[in-house]
């Protein structure tokens, strides 16, 4: 496993973060010189606990910081020789960086079938296919595809954000926390699945979660930040939940 | 046949008010803005359709240049003024919207004066005889247009790619980014839009009672129109506009005289003034009491 991730990263990596420091309200500091990669084809485990920094440091890829009054205020964020930082979201989109927002973000109002097309108008060329091919791996969606997305449970409105995301064929898929709240028998639905989009599309994928411990046995790689900084960088099978609980609890 | 007469004039200027009333939950909707300067996109419209046909333009394009100029006037409003407010509150924004209907009836007042002005004759004169009732061109056509261009208009926001990004823009913000939809430019369509069909709504107000800085009190009608239909849904501003307009007609034509007429047998008042204008604040008040997410709105379709 330790093998994998360094020759891994001895390739240009996909995406590239160099000494960046996130700012809310030009105040409050929530990252600081956060160094952070992801090899091309990787499954990195981002572990924290809460408020160390793992939604701002995905906000801050993804351009949508300026959204809740934060700003990158140094560093460089390069994704696939495009630099992130102060770049409009839905160009970074388009660039291919997909995140599964923090609190399912979908639209209530609107069928599931819709909320699918609706991702699908960045990459309309395919939606079709990749319809068909959100539809095989959840299930679920195909039986509730009429059904107004507000009216979902937790577990099938994480599904419907996930097959969002992956509407746009993205290249890198960053998931925020997509267990929480969820059910056990959900949350092993939830990381089949992700197991299976990294495993058949070939795309990278960053999971932000708490603790769980299934993730480090899928990662390639695993970062766990501290108050705004990079506490551990290691291969997934040297971090054990001792540790976690010593840097979670310091 | 009075009673269909006034259902007929009712149908006509309700269709004006459902358009403008469209504009303002259009706007609402994407950008949670409550636009008050509406009334005054309705009469801008109908001024530079008046300037545009004294230019001896052919009717459809001296209004369809007039539809194109005020969609730039509603994108510009968006992108010059409200954009810089996205941080303010609510109230700040509400009163800019108000700051500028008074900005924009100066300036029609600086440029076309205070008086009434007689709109050109953009339509057939003449009527058509529709049940033993004489029906004037004039309402037909407005019915005709007004309506038509809301259900094409609801037609392209329900089927068409960017009516899904102007449905995603309104339902979620933050979803619509992460999924790759340019939201800021989404919210100037909406503004464009607006402005476009409300420019029409007043040239259509224009040609039914003539032109004067009056259009602008539309806004005002319209939006016990909105309160009524539901602020976030359009096909109730669309049903709403229709109904205030017939309850209009038939207040003026009807109730407003039977009462004058039993007041004047018992007492001294002679008139009961124009209780039409009246009836669509009656209405709203009436709604907010009752049911305040008008009658489609949604209280939020969400599993808590």
């Amino acid at each position: 496993m330790r093998a994998e991730a360094q020759a891994g990263a001895a390739a240009a990596p996909l995406l590239a973060a160099r000494g960046v420091s996130v700012h809310y309200e030009g105040a409050i500091s929530a990252l600081e010189h956060i160094d952070f990669d992801v090899p091309q084809g990787a499954l990195v485990a981002l572990l924290g606990a809460n408020g160390a920094g793992k939604t701002t440091l995905m906000k801050a890829i993804a351009g949508m910081l300026p959204f809740e009054r934060g700003e990158v205020t140094a560093g460089e964020i390069d994704f696939d020789g495009f630099s992130c930082v102060r770049a409009h979201p839905a160009k970074i989109t388009r660039r291919g960086v997909a995140l599964v927002q923090d609190g399912r973000q979908c639209f209530r109002s609107m069928t599931v079938e819709e909320n699918l097309r609706a991702a699908a108008l960045l990459k309309p060329a395919r939606a079709r296919e990749m319809t068909d091919l959100v539809y095989d791996y959840f299930p679920m969606l195909r039986e509730m595809h009429a059904r107004a997305a507000g009216f979902l449970s937790g577990g099938q409105a994480q599904m419907l954000v996930i097959a969002m995301a992956l509407m746009g064929q993205p290249k890198l898929l960053l998931l925020d926390e997509p267990s929480l709240g969820l059910s056990p028998v959900m949350v092993q639905a939830v990381f089949d699945a992700v197991e299976r989009v990294h495993r058949d599309l070939g795309a990278s994928v960053v999971i932000a979660e708490q603790t769980v411990p299934r993730l480090l046995t899928i990662a390639t790689d695993a970062y766990v930040l501290s108050r705004g900084t990079v506490a551990i960088h290691a291969a997934p099978s040297q971090i054990t939940e001792d540790e976690l609980q010593r840097v979670y609890l310091s | 046949m009075l009673g269909l007469q006034l259902a007929i004039a009712g149908v006509a200027t309700g269709s004006v008010y459902a358009l403008i009333a469209l504009g303002i939950v259009l706007i609402y909707k994407c950008s949670g803005v409550v636009n008050f300067a509406q009334g005054a996109y309705a009469m801008l419209g109908a001024y530079i359709s008046y300037f545009m046909l004294r230019l001896h333009l052919p009717a459809v394009v001296a209004v369809l240049a007039a539809m194109a100029i005020m969609a730039v006037i509603g994108a510009a409003t968006e992108r010059l003024i409200l954009r810089r407010m996205l941080k303010a509150q609510i109230v700040s924004v509400m009163m800019v919207t108000l700051g500028l209907l008074i900005f924009f009836r100066a300036l029609c007042l600086a440029v076309w004066g205070p008086d009434q002005i007689a709109f050109p004759q953009i339509f057939p004169a003449g009527s058509i005889d529709f049940a033993g009732v004489y029906i004037t061109y004039n309402y037909v056509a407005a019915f005709a247009l007004a309506t038509t261009l809301s259900v094409a208009f609801l037609c392209f926001y329900q089927f068409t790619a960017i009516g899904l990004m102007q449905r995603c823009t309104a339902d979620n913000t933050r979803a619509a980014l992460a999924i790759g939809i340019h939201v800021s430019n989404q919210i100037s369509i909406a503004w464009a839009a607006s402005a476009a069909l409300a420019g029409l709504g007043g040239a259509l107000l224009a040609t039914l009672g003539g032109l004067s800085l009056t259009i602008s009190d539309i806004g005002l009608v319209a939006f016990p129109v909105i309160v009524v239909g539901g602020l976030d849904s359009l096909v109730g501003a669309l049903i709403a506009g229709f109904l205030l307009g017939v309850l209009e007609a038939f207040t003026e034509g009807m109730l407003t005289p039977a009462l004058e007429t039993v007041l004047r047998k018992f007492t001294s008042i002679d008139s009961v003034g124009a209780l039409q204008q009246v009836i669509p604040y009656a209405l709203l008040v009436l709604m907010l009491l009752l049911r305040p997410q008008g009658i489609f709105g949604r209280r939020g379709v969400e599993r808590v």
